[in-house]
């Protein structure tokens, strides 16, 4: 019996290496994140700034930034802007529902842990109706049935099991982030059916198409915002950043907020 | 006697109750107030929107309607944060004759370039001593914008004191960048005035080219 536990928690020769490994680059990646840290200011108006804002990485941060939107500038921005271009809105509408509706599994599975039964239940009427009525997620037929669509994710849950956000992220390409809904994302990877289709069938080639179109289509949805962004503000790293931060806040605070009954209108 | 004038008592109480009830309920609240000066104003920015003048004269019609019904000197100090309390009143006056800009620029970027913008009123909540008004904002071939208008009465007449678009407060998000632009050129407000200066500047530009 012990034998048995033992193999189990303790682990065996060949996995101890790459967790060693693991836990090297680990250490050097949070090394690295340590020497890049601003130290707080000593002013107390600075001080609050510095609270505030919850960067202390900044100076990296603000590295991916400008990398990551001099990357979009030459790639993913033109790619968007010619999507909608060449793709009428009805077609980019439906192929954004596809999208969200593939990702209601994800929705499904976070509001369960955030321990919300009648959003669960919102998000798993809303897979079955745009399943099969909605030809697949490419009409919404849900929303008109009285289920409109509400955002969750990882990052989200654990933000209403009261995991702080941690330090303030910038991932290249990614976009703005934290530790903690870093983590998340790594979390909705696994929480995603698509991800576990097996090798060798259509349906991974859908994945990855599913995955790239995803990118272009939310980027397109954007296209206006972010470049208003980008010519009003004096700051545009800072603007997103307060914006992020505030919309993860709005959003964690509408999932706490949500006392509907469990039991759907139509019993009453 | 006793009985009588007790029953002349209970009638006059009735009666007084009833007149109360009925003046409160013929009083509107603060949130159908809210409601109605969001309506009202609403159409006005769409029937500007909506018209076929041109990207300049739909900034020049913006101007007064957003002076009457927006608090944009209250927002503006907000926006400048801890540094307003150090700002020369030179400053202070230069820096709000340029966030009134800002602020015209920002809403004509934003729907100016749009035709067939619709709005609809939801849910009215109070947010501490202001009534904020649910709003959902249509633009044509573009995703629907959930916006929230907080209506402070605390000048005696209905002002809009801050935007909540999609989560992020406008005031804070701005004050935030002012804040991290400050803070990178020592907390100089002229520094701050001058890239206003620059920004408003650039956004005429095209506009004078029409």
């Amino acid at each position: 019996m012990r034998a048995v536990t033992g193999s189990i928690l303790q682990p065996s020769r060949s996995c101890a290496r790459p967790r060693r490994i693991a836990r090297l680059f680990a250490g050097l990646g949070l090394a690295a994140l340590a020497g890049c840290a601003v130290p707080p200011p000593k002013d107390p108006d600075a001080l609050a700034e510095y609270r505030e804002a919850n960067d202390p990485y900044e100076p990296l941060n603000r590295k991916m930034y400008d990398l990551s939107m001099t990357l979009d500038k030459y790639s993913l921005r033109p790619v968007a802007k010619a999507y909608v271009w060449a793709v009428p809105y009805r077609v980019r509408q439906s192929l954004g529902n596809l999208v969200q509706t593939m990702n209601e599994p994800v929705v499904f599975f976070n509001d369960v842990g955030a321990g919300k039964s009648r959003r669960a239940g919102d998000a798993f009427v809303r897979w079955c109706i745009n399943m099969v009525a909605g030809v697949g997620g490419l009409i919404d037929v849900a929303k008109y049935a009285g289920y409109p669509h509400h955002d969750n994710d990882a990052g989200l849950t654990l933000a209403t099991w009261g995991v702080p956000s941690g330090p303030y992220l910038f991932m290249p390409m990614m976009g703005p982030s934290s530790f903690r809904d870093g983590a998340g994302y790594g979390i909705d990877v696994g929480l995603s059916p698509w991800n576990y289709v097996p090798r060798g069938y259509g349906l991974l080639t859908f994945n990855w198409a599913y995955n790239i179109m995803g990118t272009i289509n939310g980027r397109a949805d954007h296209l206006d915002a972010l470049d208003q962004l980008q010519k009003d503000a004096l700051d545009p790293y800072a603007t997103i950043r307060s914006a992020y931060q505030q919309q993860r806040k709005a959003q964690t605070d509408a999932i706490r907020n949500d006392h509907r009954a469990t039991v759907p209108d139509w019993y009453n | 006697m006793k009985t009588a004038l007790s029953r002349r008592h209970t009638l006059g109480l009735a009666f007084a109750a009833a007149m109360l009830w009925g003046t409160a309920a013929a009083r509107a609240t603060p949130a159908d107030d809210a409601r109605a000066f969001i309506n009202t104003f609403g159409q006005q920015m769409v029937a500007i929107v909506n018209s076929n003048r041109s990207l300049s004269e739909k900034k020049s019609a913006f101007q007064p309607l957003l002076e009457n019904n927006v608090d944009i000197d209250s927002i503006g100090r907000t926006c400048l944060g801890r540094y307003w309390r150090v700002a020369t009143p030179e400053q202070r006056t230069r820096f709000l004759s340029l966030f009134h800009q800002v602020v015209v620029n920002s809403i004509t970027d934003q729907i100016g370039d749009y035709r067939g913008v619709t709005f609809t009123i939801g849910r009215v909540t109070p947010s501490g001593t202001d009534q904020a008004v649910d709003t959902v904002i249509n633009r044509p071939e573009q995703p629907a914008v959930n916006a929230q208008w907080i209506v402070s009465f605390g000048s005696g007449r209905p002002m809009v004191m801050d935007v909540v678009a999609e989560g992020p407060r406008l005031s804070v998000t701005t004050q935030q960048d002012y804040a991290s632009f400050l803070s990178q050129h020592n907390g100089s407000i002229d520094a701050l005035l001058h890239a206003l200066e620059r920004k408003v500047a650039a956004h005429n530009a095209p506009a004078q080219a029409h």
